[in-house]
């Protein structure tokens, strides 16, 4: 596909390397040919396959932290990148999904009528709770979808953001889910084979667990990829180019918009069964805003509409908060010229760069905006969206104000209808044509 | 008024927005195989009575059926299911989309729908995707290789008159009983004007269709339509073959204004 106009000259650098990949060759064929379409996944899949043996536990915990927040990332992508449909509430979905397998590893609350004991009695193991989960979680994407259809832009990311206010607030008030305390020890989820129990959340073994949520991370970007190559697909980006010619094609708005709420939600149900089995204790305090603010960070740091570009923002982000931080911290503190009490550094070693987290990930965000607002891998056709190329009619053109619009032509066209002068005898034509 | 005959019956329809009645008590009657017009000046309600006619607009009061069952309060997209398909006035391609996507998409509805067949790509979806592809090709082709050539271009990248082009063949993607076309020359000089005619015709006879349209241009309407109707500030004011149009008094006072009829 070529993409005319808009485009610039390449730099150097890249040019230099897409020449290196042509001309370096492996087994008779040239590196490019590795690295593009599913070879380039089945080389990612290989190599995250061996990862956990070839680096220390650190990373492996590190790695299922990320490989959540990959599910997150790629989930509201398909509400954000593919459909167009700002949600700043996705943090529902994530606390959803967490609290399904809460609730069934660990079981709600009850009283024991005669002592008045606490008692909880477990429901359901870890791995009928992965699927439970994201399908509770994509039915509440339904349901609290359905409401914000009639909305867009500004509006709909108000709603949506009152929704991931609302979820937390739910699970706190409810005794049934131990309110603010929450719930915490949950059972690990173990698979017995005959006499061998693998445990999968296991603290001190984290490889068994890295290994589920690698096979979930793999499944929704697969799935991801499906969706976004099918007629759903195509249907998304329609609505998102011109919601009025996309219905008038056939494209059904209520349950396309709705299925990319219910899609997203299920994955990010799906990373909130995850984080319930890694993390073992939940509480409603878990789920702030900033949850539902990092996950889209990463979509628009990695490049909104591209699975590998939001994969790759997830990666960046998460890695920062979880490991990065923390190190960077230890550094410096460590560090002889900061340890000296006399030298004007030292009130870093008081410094706890965690805390600095949502400064980094704003200033991160602005640099990118302003010189790279398409994202690091950026989707070929949100690209072209960006440069404005398209000029596509916007995405506030909805029914409503086409209605609104053509009723004001409509009196506009009345008006001048009154001054309208007959062009001629010899004129073919009738009035001018409507723009 | 049982008549097999009647594709598309409006009966009646009116629309306000506000206080203004932009169409005020229309009567149409579009039979099988027929291209009809509607004409009338600037503002005079055509678009608007496609666009209540698609579902995009419900009509304040009146009725609309199609072979014989009311379509009011259909969304759009049940319209095209039940074999309306439409283009717009100011050509309303997904122009960050390929030509072949935008047929693609005219032909949505024939793609499985749930969401199984979808994600796993199972071989219902297969086949879908296959025909498709295949029916684009194909109605690209109707207007000559150029527009296959053209297959993988963005839309934006088209000329005006192959945009036209592009937005019929996503209409006919469905395969609808009725093709409403909203000035389709518009913008168009004389040659392109002349093709259009050429292929608005071809479209009736390979395509089996009937043709509701908008047209400004009176050479063209005249030449192609089987019927007219003609609407002024939201009435139906004529209606009738091409020569008894041309010279029809209300009609020629509407367009030649009033002050030309004192």
């Amino acid at each position: 596909m070529s993409v005319r106009s808009g485009t610039r000259p390449e730099p150097a650098w890249r040019a230099r390397l897409r020449a290196l990949l042509r001309d370096t060759t492996l087994a008779g064929r040239p590196l490019e040919w590795y690295l593009s379409g599913w070879r380039l996944a089945l080389i990612l899949l290989v190599v995250m396959v061996i990862f956990p043996w070839l680096v220390g536990s650190t990373f492996v915990a590190d790695a299922i932290a990320v490989g959540i927040y990959i599910t997150l990332a790629v989930g509201l992508n398909i509400v954000v990148g593919y459909a167009g449909l700002l949600d700043l509430g996705y943090v529902a979905f994530f606390a959803i999904g967490s609290y399904a397998e809460a609730t069934g590893t660990f079981g709600a609350l009850q009283l024991n009528s005669v002592t008045g004991e606490v008692i909880h009695t477990p429901v359901l193991p870890f791995w009928p709770l992965l699927v439970i989960g994201a399908l509770v979680a994509g039915i509440f994407g339904i349901v609290l979808g359905a409401p914000t259809l009639r909305l867009r832009g500004d509006y709909l990311a108000i709603v949506t953001l009152g929704f991931g206010e609302i979820v937390p607030i739910l699970f706190n008030y409810f005794p049934f889910w131990f309110g603010n305390t929450g719930m915490s020890a949950l059972p690990p989820a173990d698979i017995n084979l005959g006499g061998l129990t693998i445990t999968f959340s296991d603290p001190l073994n984290r490889i068994p667990f890295y290994y589920v949520v690698l096979a979930v991370v793999a499944l929704v970007i697969l799935g991801s990829f499906s969706l976004r190559d099918s007629s759903l697909g195509r249907a998304w980006v329609a609505i998102r180019e011109d919601e009025t010619a996309a219905a008038s094609s056939g494209v059904n708005l209520v349950r396309t918009k709705l299925l990319a709420f219910g899609l997203g939600a299920t994955m990010g149900g799906l990373g909130g069964v995850l984080n319930g089995a890694y993390i073992g204790a939940i509480s409603p305090n878990d789920f702030p805003f900033f949850v539902s603010i990092t996950v889209l960070m990463m979509i628009v740091l990695g490049g909104i509409g591209s699975i590998w570009g939001v994969t790759l923002g997830a990666i960046i982000l998460r890695f920062i908060d979880v490991d990065l931080l923390g190190r960077i911290s230890q550094f410096v503190q460590a560090n002889p010229v900061v340890n000296n009490p006399v030298s004007p550094l030292h009130f870093l070693s008081t410094v706890d760069f965690n805390q600095a987290k949502y400064l980094i990930y704003g200033i991160m965000l602005l640099l990118m905006i302003l010189f790279r607002p398409q994202g690091i891998i950026p989707d070929v056709r949100r690209r072209r969206e960006l440069k404005g190329i398209g000029a596509a009619v916007e995405s506030t053109s909805a029914i409503g104000v086409l209605e609104r619009e053509e009723a004001g032509a409509e009196l506009a066209a009345v008006d001048t209808l009154d001054q309208t002068t007959y062009a001629g005898p010899g004129s073919d034509d009738i009035g001018r044509s409507g723009d | 008024m049982a008549n097999d005959d009647v594709l598309l019956q409006l009966s009646g329809v009116t629309r306000t927005f506000g206080g203004l009645t932009a169409v005020d008590g229309v009567d149409l009657t579009v039979r099988r195989g027929q291209i009809y017009s509607i004409i009338g000046p600037n503002g005079a309600g055509k678009t608007t009575v496609f666009n209540l006619i698609t579902g995009i607009y419900r009509p304040t009061s009146g009725d609309v059926t199609l072979d014989g069952n009311s379509i009011v309060g259909y969304t759009p997209d049940r319209v095209l299911r039940a074999g309306v398909a439409r283009t717009f006035q100011n050509i309303r391609l997904f122009n960050n989309m390929t030509v072949l996507e935008n047929v693609l998409v005219g032909q949505h509805v024939r793609f499985p729908g749930d969401l199984i067949s979808i994600v796993f790509h199972l071989p219902n979806y297969n086949r879908a995707e296959r025909a498709a592809r295949a029916r684009a090709i194909e109605l690209l082709g109707f207007f000559g290789p150029s527009m296959v050539a053209l297959q993988d271009e963005y839309a934006l990248n088209l000329s005006y008159a192959d945009r036209r082009r592009v937005e019929v063949a996503r209409a006919l993607g469905s395969n609808p009983k009725l093709l409403m076309l909203d000035e389709p020359t518009a913008g168009m000089n004389d040659a392109e004007t002349a093709e259009a005619v050429g292929y608005i015709q071809a479209l009736r006879r390979d395509f089996g269709v009937t043709i509701l349209l908008i047209e400004h241009k009176l050479q063209v309407t005249m030449g192609l339509s089987d019927r007219i109707a003609v609407l002024d500030y939201g009435k139906k004011i004529a209606e009738g073959l091409p020569d008894e149009i041309r010279t029809n008094e209300l009609v020629i006072e509407a367009y030649l204004g009033r002050k030309a009829a004192i």
